[in-house]
């Protein structure tokens, strides 16, 4: 008889699993739809939730200021050439299915990333070949570069390892399983999936033999779902349908959830530069004297103070303010009279006829329209016409790659993708990612061999000091108009804790927070 | 034999159409300016590591000879892969295909289960208040933004009064699936939970969807029935001394209904074409949500693919009607 | 003058008449009619999002600027919108219909099967196709509009002019040596008018619901343009607080659409007997 009771409450709790009292569960909206489980083709935040939680890096960022902790890797050495990586990997990682991890998935899932040159894996592709990677033993991993490089450390998290049995075994003429893992997770991570609707989200459920280990306390069950409308998410944080949004809100919606009491906003400061790049390629735009005007026809304090709400920071170049290496320079101020000035002397030069100068926009993503509409309304009373572009952002962002395509001006953010100097003034400034992140054509012979130097040295003081000098170099070009940094505001219900943000994942690795009671 | 003739002649229609279809969207699909290779590639990706995928997706061959492949492909039920994801859109439009047929048909029987009835009494009175207020009615519901009388009722309903759910189809996963609609398949296995979580969660879109449809039965109902009204042989058989109410409910109705079928296969049209902004606003996991997201993507051969398969249910539909016409309405086959 | 007449007779198309002529009174007069004209580029930043009060009628948007006035100058915008749409799918599709329901045969199939794939799919969805793939402009829109509607217009003058060419006086007018050409302008077109005109009113309403949507969308004008498809979601992310920025547009559309369905009811009753279904 008793058997039966319990037979009965077992499958009860089965048939209703959220309703169980030991489970706790995590449901987060998000901004946009996780159309593929794989990652390694893909590298963007907003589909950041699916890697974090599915999937371990041999290293892992953690916590702000972002920290490099070891992961699946215990330690690594560098040959005196600077261009072999050795890596010590644990012995006790196993992946959902049972299988123990060896150098063999590290090397396998590190030629799968070059094999697609998708995702993280183009960023590795001009540092190292296909088949420069080695396992000296079951635990031993070896890279070889083809030059010596400061950030392939600040790159190492995201080798995200993928059971290369399991994979080798869906792998279809080829593909090298591609077609499997748009919808199958083959990982070692915190949670392993449940269920997966493309149309919907995922469901992760806690894989309780992590190498790592887990606290008291944690979610045993994690729901990400996609919900497009900002305005839908903020509403059903309110009425308790999820527990936690992606966190870079407009002010206004921080506002309101501010205002709710079942509702907590997490505030952290970030690394995710809003500017508006310019193209200092094109006339006019490439006389100093006119992008002079430029940075001071911006309304830093009423974007910053009204339509920001204070919420941000300003941020008087492209580096993150808190992030070493970032110079100690006023921020450019707004300043008609000024901008006249430089305008005058501008056309004192190149005569008085001004063409209509065109920004790009980020269509869905109100702050870049209200940044143009804010740059139009400064120039119209410099004499300047501006024509406003409203574009999806891949559209945008292909048009921004090529430099005959390129607007003259696109405000957008620099957000975190390792925390290196170089993900923001290397990539945006340096000639050697012109066009493709060096949106702005902008090239500086002394600004390049600084940013070069600091590629190849390992000596952070010296590398601080370069991307220093480089940073004051471009500001005073006026290369582009740097406004904020961005603040994180995570909105979460009130009774979720310990919610571990870093800059690199937005607080959506899962496997610290938990509920209380 | 004449039905069958008629059957045939639409079908051999059919393809032509369809390829006509094809042809025009994909050409106008390749003014893009957009370069598809780069976004697949990411903005990390070198220019030779664009030019190379450029090659492996045949995008470096003349439009003449990308479109005989899509034609190719398209024969064999291959839409291509997504830009953004790399998944075959042709799963994703039929993964998604149910949920907005759902809806359609939800709001089709709400509008029909409406407009119908109304039209008949705005006839049967006419000129009096009822009607009167009728037709203001009605031509409000065809003069409204169906985006914008989807947030107003959700801010309404769901926001302020808390009576409908936000967004979505359903609160959970959703039953068990069997065919992919939700009220059927929790019918089919017994499960009561999310039949009716699933009916919450369609009221406020159908609702919004089967407005502008009701409105238009409404005006051709009552059109179709003061038709027959003046007809002779209703005049024959008031003279003959028939209750009104019989006449118009048997024949009157029956006859006005013949028209109304012919409007179905209209409404059907405008109500999948409304579906595309509506479950935007409510983020029903169907094709307009699809579509909206690919527009946000760029993803071309995705917006392409959901043209063409809009384009084949839609033909379909034309189609289905025409034949149910030959029945209803014998005169057809004359 | 006696249609004029019987229309004016009719309140329903009366009303119609009147909430067009009001917004192309208001569309003309915009700068003068708005309390804060400058406020389609101009912004107060200090002044967002306030609920509606004796300053600002319908509140202020997100920029601070005033929303009664934008929504003034959104009129003009929705009015070259949807008169040059329309025009040129009425310029489309009058003659392809007039020629091929003239000669019919090959040619008149041909362009008839044309336009039966523009109707195969709803005309949002082929608006949104080419919408996208053009970027985002108020050209565009007009361009997807134009190409999505013409077959409305050429299937109507089809039919009516595959029967009008069977009828007495055409043949006449053959028989006294007048050239295609002419009997198509001179007889056929001045009687396919009346169709044409209500088909027109009807269209205007349309097109005007679909434009607005693909504002709504993104695929319409960009910012800070007044567009009221775009303001309403602009809006949305204020809602349910600032109310009135999304309802005013949503008004100001719902007036102007109704406007042209009760002229277009109006003039079928008045132009168009055959039509008229017995509504009398």
């Amino acid at each position: 008889m008793k058997h039966h009771v319990l037979a009965l409450c077992s499958a009860l709790a089965l048939m209703t699993p959220t309703l169980g009292v030991a489970q706790d569960r995590y449901v987060h909206a998000n901004n946009s739809a996780y159309d593929t489980l794989d990652p390694h083709t893909v590298r963007d935040v907003a589909r950041v939730a699916s890697r974090l939680n599915f999937y371990d890096g041999l290293y892992r960022w953690v916590d702000n200021p972002p920290q490099l902790i070891p992961w699946l890797a215990t330690d690594h050495s560098v040959s005196e050439d600077g261009l072999t990586w050795t890596f010590n990997l644990r012995d006790d990682v196993t992946f959902h299915d049972g299988t123990k991890m060896t150098a063999e998935d590290v090397v396998y899932s590190f030629e799968r990333m070059l094999e697609l040159k998708r995702g993280a894996g183009s960023l590795f592709l001009p540092m190292i070949d296909p088949g420069q990677t080695v396992a000296v033993d079951d635990t031993t991993v070896a890279f070889t570069l083809k030059e010596p490089s400061a950030i392939f450390a600040a790159l190492v998290p995201d080798i995200l390892v993928v059971n290369s049995t399991l994979v080798k075994e869906n792998e279809v003429d080829g593909d090298w399983g591609q077609a499997y893992m748009i919808d199958h997770v083959a990982g070692s991570g915190s949670y392993m999936l449940q269920r997966y609707d493309p149309a919907r989200g995922f469901i992760g459920e806690r894989f309780a033999d992590h190498f790592a280990g887990w606290g008291e306390k944690y979610f045993d069950e994690i729901e990400f779902r996609t919900v497009l409308e900002t305005n839908t998410r903020i509403q059903g944080l309110m009425r308790g349908d999820y527990q936690g949004l992606d966190g870079y809100l407009a002010p206004d919606q921080v506002e309101r959830l501010r205002a709710d009491e079942d509702v907590q906003i997490m505030e952290e400061e970030s690394m995710r530069v809003f500017h508006i790049a310019m193209h200092n390629g094109r006339a006019p735009l490439d006389d100093k004297n006119f992008r002079m005007a430029m940075v001071h026809a911006f309304d830093y304090d009423g974007y910053i103070n009204e339509i920001m709400q204070g919420t941000v920071a300003r941020n008087p170049t492209i580096m993150p303010g808190n992030l070493w290496g970032a110079p100690d320079v006023p921020g450019y101020d707004y300043d008609l009279e000024k901008a006249q000035e430089y305008l005058d002397a501008y056309k004192a030069e190149h005569g008085d006829d001004i063409r209509t100068i065109k920004i790009g926009t980020l269509a869905g993503f109100s702050e870049t329209e209200q940044a143009a509409a804010l740059m139009q309304n400064g120039l119209s009373q410099l004499g300047i016409e501006v024509e406003i572009e409203s574009s999806p952002w891949p559209v945008i962002s292909s048009a921004m790659q090529n430099p005959d395509t390129m607007p003259d001006m696109v405000p957008y953010w620099k957000s975190t993708y390792y925390v290196d100097p170089n993900n923001w003034v290397g990539e945006l400034y340096a000639s050697r990612y012109a066009p493709t992140r060096n949106v702005s054509d902008y090239h500086n012979d002394a600004v390049d061999e600084k940013l070069e130097q600091a590629l190849i040295i390992t000596d952070q003081d010296a590398r601080a000091q370069l991307y220093a000098d480089a940073t004051t170099q471009i500001y005073e070009d006026a290369a582009g108009i740097w406004i904020y940094n961005t603040k994180w505001f995570g909105p979460y219900a009130s009774n979720v804790k310990n919610v571990r943000f870093c800059p690199v994942g937005n607080g959506q690795d899962m496997r610290w927070a938990y509920l209380e009671e | 034999m004449r039905r069958l003739e008629i059957i045939l002649s639409r079908l051999v229609w059919f393809i032509p159409t369809l390829f006509g279809l094809v042809f025009v969207v994909f050409f106008i699909s390749n003014v893009i300016p957009t370069d598809p290779a780069r976004i697949i590639a990411g903005e990390n990706a070198t220019e030779v590591q664009v030019q190379a995928l450029r090659a492996e997706m045949g995008l470096d061959q003349p439009l003449h000879v990308q479109f005989g492949r899509y034609v190719a492909d398209l024969a064999t039920g291959d839409l291509g892969k997504s830009l953004y994801t790399q998944r075959a859109i042709s799963e994703d439009l039929l993964h998604r295909l149910p949920a907005t047929l759902e809806l359609t048909m939800a709001a089709m029987v709400l509008a029909i289960g409406l407009g119908v009835p109304l039209g008949v009494i705005s006839a049967v009175k006419r000129n009096s208040m009822i009607d009167q207020t009728l037709r203001v009615l009605s031509v409000s519901g065809l003069a409204v933004a169906s985006f914008w009388l989807a947030m107003e009722l959700q801010m309404y309903f769901s926001t302020k009064l808390g009576w409908t759910p936000l967004n979505g189809r359903i609160a959970g996963w959703g039953p068990e699936e069997i065919t992919g609609f939700y009220l059927l398949d929790s019918l089919l296995t017994g499960d009561w939970a999310s039949f009716w979580d699933t009916l919450h969660h369609m009221l406020l879109p159908a609702i919004t969807l089967a407005l502008p449809a009701a409105a238009t039965l409404v005006r051709f109902t009552r059109a179709g029935v003061l038709e027959v009204i003046n007809s002779n042989f209703v005049l024959y058989e008031r003279a003959m001394g028939f209750p009104t109410t019989l006449i118009t409910w048997k024949y009157v109705l029956r006859n006005a209904l013949i028209s109304t079928v012919t409007q179905i296969g209209l409404i059907f049209g405008s109500l999948f074409a409304g579906a595309v902004v509506v479950e935007a606003v409510f983020d029903w996991p169907g094709l307009g949500t699809y579509a909206v997201q690919s527009i946000l993507q760029s993803d071309t051969k995705a917006i392409l693919g959901f043209s063409i398969i809009v384009g084949v249910v839609f033909i379909g539909v034309n189609l289905l009607v025409d034949i149910i016409h030959t029945f209803i309405d014998p005169r057809t086959l004359k | 003058m006696t249609a004029l007449k019987r229309l004016l007779a009719d309140r329903a198309a009366t009303i119609g008449a009147a909430l067009i002529l009001g917004l192309i009174l208001v569309a003309i007069f915009a700068p003068v009619l708005a309390p804060y004209p400058e406020d389609v580029t101009a912004f107060h930043l200090t002044e967002r999002l306030q609920p509606p009060s004796a300053d600002h009628l319908f509140g202020t948007d997100r920029m601070g600027s005033d929303v009664f006035s934008r929504i003034l100058f959104g009129a003009r915008i929705t009015i070259t919108i949807a008169v040059i749409a329309v025009g040129v799918s009425v310029g489309i599709g009058v003659p392809i219909g007039l020629i091929a329901g003239y000669y019919g045969g090959f040619p008149g199939g041909f362009l008839m099967r044309t336009s039966d794939i523009f109707l195969a799919v709803p005309q949002i969805v082929l608006a949104i196709a080419i919408a996208q793939t053009l970027g985002p402009s108020v050209e565009n829109v007009i361009l997807a509009l134009s190409l999505t509607y013409w077959p409305f217009w050429a299937r109507l003058v089809y039919a009516e002019t595959k029967s009008l060419k069977a009828q007495t006086f055409v043949e006449a007018a053959l028989a006294l040596g007048a050239s295609d050409w002419r009997v198509m302008v001179l007889h056929i077109l001045p009687n396919t008018a009346s169709a044409i005109i209500v088909r027109t009113s009807i269209g205007m309403g349309a097109t005007i619901l679909t434009a607005a949507a693909l504002g709504f969308l993104g695929l319409g004008a960009p910012p800070p343009t007044p567009e009221w498809g775009r303001t309403i979601s602009e809006a949305r992310e204020f809602l349910p607080e600032a109310w009135w920025y999304a309802a005013a547009p949503g008004l100001a559309i719902f007036l102007v659409v109704m406007g042209f369905n009760l002229l277009g009811d109006g003039l079928r009753d008045i132009l168009d007997p055959k039509l008229r279904k017995g509504s009398r």
